[in-house]
């Protein structure tokens, strides 16, 4: 019943972009104000999502109203044109039926390219019923548009009119005029009442859409003027939309709002009027509107087209997790691809132990050319920088020299190739120049090579499945090796020497001068002297959340008590979540190891979930005292509502508001007890002046996370973990 | 021109056999600076004789050492042994490089604490822990690691009566192939005290098990020994794993590494035939590597490593006192370092280099000390350049033991300096003085006065 009731109201906000309820009630009265479409369009989309149901189609999409929408437009069009009656609901129910096989047959053509099927769906289904149609006498064509005040009354009465008439009335733009028109045309509707209200809805829904309405309107209204076109035919039929349309859809929900975008969408407005008056004239042969071809042509051509790019991909990102909103996409796309962009999906440590330098890394100056441009050569040096001990004639002089060979992650042995003599000190192997080598499969597509192993040192055999960590063999000189050193690298054959993959390393620690900074997913550059991190217990205990695990706290706000209990979830797609009970607030995260990281918060701003979210975003499941972790949060997990509502008109050109998120470890003062500290800054604020911030005290014990305290201006919330 | 070193005229028998291709001088160099500073200004400034430690040795050898492990094992942890040489300065030094402290007196423990180490981080062992010092160490959680049943016992009662929980470890002692074998301390392997010992901890409510530990012998000449050491130290730890679904924390494999000085007896120098701690790393890391534990689950590797680390980050700076002819002829050189500063030179045949320019004449010679005290002998016979009185002496690799063995007898105990990163040297233990040791004593009223 809920999800048949999402399904519905997700159908009328999908028509914008949209999942926010507040905007969907508003679109929903917006289509009563003619009774009969109002009322075929509902039933559009109940038949719709009732028959996708039925059929076994995802449910997860139905109750997104992604087959709804189309359905409800052709309802509301149909709903306009004809009188209703038995006859008109049986058309209606069939044609919905045929506009979701269009949807569905539509998603598998453009789905194959990663591109959105938009209204296609409804514009087949309406031009096929507006055909088909006129040979149905038991159809008549509605006159009720031409009596709206009548409609009006049945709504509201006399005060519902009166408004409607001095609305209609009231002395706008011209521009205006046609801009709230055009935006009530997108629902068959065609007065400025309408429009006014669903501008209203767009404003509270997003910021950016109505921002990108406008411009996309008066990009269309000023080069009609420039071009000495007929403005007139926007005001006339129900066309003006596909300005709009086109702006919300490529400036900010489909591409990540930026100026790149806005620019793009001043660049595709002509497009769009001149697909317009061609496809209208073509059109006007066989009696039919174009209704929104030109916005699905040309946006899902532009979709189609920066899917080609080689260069210059940065400037339009697309939107890669679609969370229906213009803001988020542009408050955490950038956030995330900076956390998470390069994030590998199998976590790849160092394959050694210890701390060794890179002595030659990606397009290295010496072998690592061409096909074999990713990969690292590693070395073991000493404060001066020096390889070896003594005179470095021999091979035992060199530190790395028989030092143990780890494998990076898990995986099955593939490869083995052993029995290459070590050279001696400046020899090289030119005819076996991989030297003794292990090739360990980790996923297809994805092998890890290490290569110039010591002679007779290999412990693993092929076929053989070894952990991450696990010995297999130790660093030699054979090879094209000179020198003892290790050849790493990721490649996407099992064969030794295959062409190489560009693969970050999941995480690892680069020392300098003693201290040590911490890099995640990231690739090693030459000379840096690199180590894997050592996992805490504790922290690592503290942060291993399993799904179908409870998680009860209870917490004391100043004298006032409450407690909280959140549940570990999975989905489908195998995203772990927590959800408060008391709240239904989740927060999602991901936790690859060494690394426990929170990606996303949905829910109230005032929960002790937010608040956990907020303390423990980045956490390295490790116990270093000179250790600091930095990450920023993305805007949308931004306190303050309000501070927002200006972002949000500037987030395209610029960010004023910054957060930043500081985690440090210490040990309690009390011996006795074993446990660990953390110690964590929130900060959010323009620039810098006018601060916001809140710390957190987090306690980990043997039990994991044993109490939180929050520090936020003057208020104090202690939550202390309950069994 | 400046004035000649004067040289005693010596007379020495023709070896007549064949010269190799350098001749037969003795090629070896003075001594004249310790990183960089003059050892002559040492003396001037600082007296003789005089400790000279050097700060950037100790960190090069923990550094080294660190690395030699490190990169062979996932997770290790060094422990600073305080009775290898438990001065304030040398202590910090080694903590500041990331060692714990492994102590095993009430003494030690107490000094550890007072350099600022965290209870959790000392490792307690030794056969004599006071009850008062078991106490200390349940509260501040240490590492306490049992020798003897009797010594269970006290920590059980202690913790029922503090009602906390222990963190200990049995000292396992056990046949690794060498002799002699150390199996005074802790419980045996071979004849199943260890698993006795084992099972009562684990059947104790007051006491968690987090490691095992071993320390197989001192100035160990054999690696693999340690290998089997860790092997047998890794059955055990996979048997309580497999038999109480227990997983130990650590493996303490103790300390016992050589250094490189030369052994009496010996016939090579230590620098040809002692192991490195390459070898002591290859060794202990192989052998936990190739243990049943798996990736992932290989316990901490502890190491209390004293000696190697400290013996040859310090010097014993002296003066010659006389030279003397002794009835069968030989050649004696009195120098101001006793055995009471040198305890070492009863097991090692300790290096004695001249701190100033010498020719390529050489004489078997005896050096003693200045106590009056027949067993005051530095070394039996040493081939020495011809030393005049007053010239300076520096002995090497005497890091370990002696600033902690020393006693002051006869002669006062003197200075220690320690060269620091920049070459600046520090006192870092005065003097000993008259009024400083008469402090202890105590004199009874009929024995102050006196008429002779």
């Amino acid at each position: 019943m809920r999800n048949g009731l999402s399904g519905i109201i997700n159908s009328y906000t999908q028509v914008f972009f949209s999942k926010n309820i507040v905007f969907a009630i508003i679109l929903f009265i917006v289509t009563f104000f003619d009774l009969y479409a109002g009322l075929a369009g509902l039933l559009a989309v109940i038949f719709t999502n009732l028959a996708a149901t039925i059929i076994g189609l995802n449910t997860e999409k139905v109750r997104e109203g992604v087959y709804g929408f189309n359905s409800l437009l052709v309802g509301l069009g149909i709903g306009i044109y004809y009188q209703p009656g038995v006859e008109f609901y049986i058309v209606l129910f069939f044609i919905s039926l045929l506009t979701l096989f269009f949807s569905v047959g539509l998603e598998g053509v453009l789905g194959k390219y990663g591109l959105p099927f938009l209204s296609i769906p409804f514009l087949f289904g309406i031009w096929m019923v507006i055909i088909a149609s006129t040979g149905y006498s038991a159809l008549d064509i509605s006159e009720r548009g031409i009596y709206n005040l009548n409609d009006m009354y049945a709504i509201g009465g006399f005060a519902m009119v009166n408004l409607y008439d001095w609305f209609n009335n009231l002395q706008v733009p011209e521009s205006l005029r046609i801009y709230f028109k055009s935006l009530s045309a997108i629902l068959f509707q065609y007065h400025m009442f309408a429009g006014l209200l669903i501008a209203i809805g767009l404003l509270f829904y997003s910021r950016i859409a109505f921002l990108l309405s406008l411009i996309g309107f008066y990009a269309a209204y000023y080069f009609y003027q420039f071009i000495g076109a007929d403005i007139s035919e926007l005001s006339y039929s129900y066309i003006g939309f596909n300005y709009i349309l086109t702006a919300i859809a490529a400036g900010g929900f489909f591409i990540v709002p930026s100026r790149y975008s806005i620019l793009s969408v001043v660049i595709l407005t002509p497009l769009v009027a001149i697909t317009l008056s061609s496809t209208a004239y073509l059109f006007s042969f066989v009696h039919l509107s174009v209704f929104s071809l030109p916005f699905n042509i040309v946006v899902i051509l532009f979709l189609y087209v920066i899917k080609f790019r080689e260069r210059n991909i940065e400037r339009l990102a697309p939107v890669t997790f679609q969370q229906y909103s213009p803001e988020k996409h542009a408050y955490s796309q950038k956030n995330y691809m900076l956390r998470f962009g390069n994030l590998p999906w199998i976590a790849m440590k160092l394959p050694f132990w210890g701390e060794w330098k890179v002595t030659q890394a990606h397009n290295g100056e010496y072998t690592h050319k061409g096909d074999w441009k990713h990969a690292w050569d590693f070395e073991i040096a000493d404060e001066e920088g020096k390889v070896y001990d003594g005179t470095g004639t021999t091979l035992k002089d060199y530190y790395c020299y028989n030092k143990p060979v780890a494998s990076p992650a898990d995986g099955i042995i593939e490869t083995v190739e052993d029995g290459i003599d070590d050279n001696l000190i400046g020899d090289m192997n030119l005819e076996k120049n991989w030297g003794n080598s292990v090739v360990i499969e980790h996923a297809e597509k994805l092998y890890s090579q290490i290569s110039h192993l010591k002679k007779d040192s290999i412990t693993v055999a092929v076929g053989q499945p070894v952990k991450q960590g696990e010995v297999i063999g130790y660093c030699g000189n054979s090879g094209r090796s000179p020198i003892p050193h290790i050849h790493f690298q990721f490649q996407e054959a099992p064969s030794i020497g295959s062409k190489t993959v560009d693969y970050p390393v999941s995480s690892y620690f680069i020392q300098k001068d003693n201290k040590h900074t911490f890099k995640t997913s990231d690739k090693p550059v030459l000379d840096e002297k690199v180590s894997n991190i050592q996992n805490n217990e504790l922290v690592q205990n503290a942060y291993h959340f399993v799904p179908g695990e409870t998680i009860r706290f209870e917490t004391n706000e100043q004298g006032k008590e409450d407690q909280h209990e959140w549940e570990v979830k999975s989905d489908i797609y195998n995203n772990t979540f927590f959800e408060c009970r008391q709240s239904s607030a989740k927060v999602w995260f991901k936790d690859l190891g060494d690394v426990f990281y929170f990606t996303h918060y949905e829910g109230r701003k005032n929960t002790l979930l937010y608040y956990f979210y907020l303390s423990s975003f980045k956490v390295v499941k490790a116990f270093y005292p000179d250790l600091v972790v930095h990450d920023k949060y993305p805007l949308t997990s931004y306190p303050n509502r309000k501070a927002l509502i200006l972002q949000d008109f500037c987030i395209p050109f610029f960010k004023f508001l910054k957060t930043s998120y500081q985690l440090n470890f210490t040990k309690a003062s009390d011996q006795s007890s074993k446990e660990i500290i953390l110690h964590t800054k929130a900060r959010f604020g323009k620039a810098d002046n006018g601060v916001n911030s809140i710390d957190f005290i987090i306690n980990i014990t043997e039990e994991g996370i044993s109490r939180i305290d929050i520090k936020k201006d003057k208020t104090k919330i202690t939550a202390i973990r309950i069994k | 021109m400046k004035k000649q070193r004067y040289e005693r005229p010596l007379i020495k028998k023709l070896e007549d056999n064949m010269p190799n291709k350098f001749g037969m001088r003795k090629e070896y160099l003075p001594m004249t600076h310790i990183d960089d500073v003059s050892v002559k200004e040492l003396i001037d400034q600082y007296g003789s004789p005089l400790f000279v430690i050097s700060e950037r040795k100790i960190r090069d050898n923990i550094r080294k050492a660190k690395t030699a492990f490190e990169t062979r094992y996932p997770k290790v942890q060094f422990a600073w042994s305080y009775k290898t040489n438990y001065l304030n300065a040398v202590c910090n030094t080694f903590h500041q490089e990331g060692s714990w402290a492994e102590v095993v007196s009430e003494f030690e423990y107490d000094k550890a604490i007072h350099n600022g180490i965290n209870g959790s981080k000392i490792i307690y062992n030794g056969p004599d822990k006071t009850e008062e010092s078991i106490v200390k160490a349940i509260n501040n959680s240490s590492l306490i690691h049992i020798d003897h049943l009797d010594e269970f016992y006290t920590i059980r009662d202690v913790a029922i009566r503090l009602n906390k929980i222990a963190r200990v470890a049995i000292r396992v002692n056990m046949d690794t192939g060498i002799y002699p074998m150390w199996d005074r301390f802790g419980f045996n392997y071979e004849n199943g005290q260890a698993w006795t010992a084992l099972n009562k901890i684990m059947h104790s409510d007051v006491m968690n098990l987090v490691g095992l530990h071993t320390h197989i012998g001192t100035f160990m000449l054999s690696p693999n020994a340690y290998a089997v050491a860790a092997g047998k130290l890794a059955d055990l730890a996979i048997g309580i794993r497999d038999r109480y679904k227990h997983e130990i924390e650590y493996i303490d494999m103790g300390g016992g590494f050589a250094s490189m000085n030369k052994l009496r007896g010996s016939y090579l120098p230590g620098t040809d035939i002692n192991p490195t701690i390459n070898d002591f790393a290859e060794a202990i890391t192989g052998a936990l590597i190739s243990s049943n534990f798996g990736p992932g689950k290989l316990p901490l590797l502890i190491l209390e490593t004293g000696r190697a680390l400290i013996d040859d980050a310090a010097h014993l700076l002296g003066t010659v006192i006389s030279n003397k002819r002794l009835s069968d002829g030989r050649r004696s050189t009195i120098i101001d370092i006793g055995v009471n500063l040198l305890f070492t030179s009863f097991w090692y045949e300790h290096n004695i280099t001249p701190a100033q320019p010498f020719t390529q004449y050489s004489e078997d010679t005896v050096v003693y000390g200045p106590l009056c005290m027949n067993i005051d002998v530095l070394r039996e016979n040493i081939s020495l350049p011809l030393l005049n009185r007053g010239e300076h002496v520096v002995i090497q690799n005497v890091g370990a033991y002696n600033m902690t063995q020393w006693m002051q007898f006869i002669t006062l105990r003197p200075r220690i300096v320690m060269i620091d990163m920049e070459g600046n040297p520090h006192v870092v233990r005065e003097r000993e003085s008259l009024e400083r040791l008469l402090e202890f004593e105590r004199m009874p009223d009929h024995l102050k006065d006196f008429k002779l």
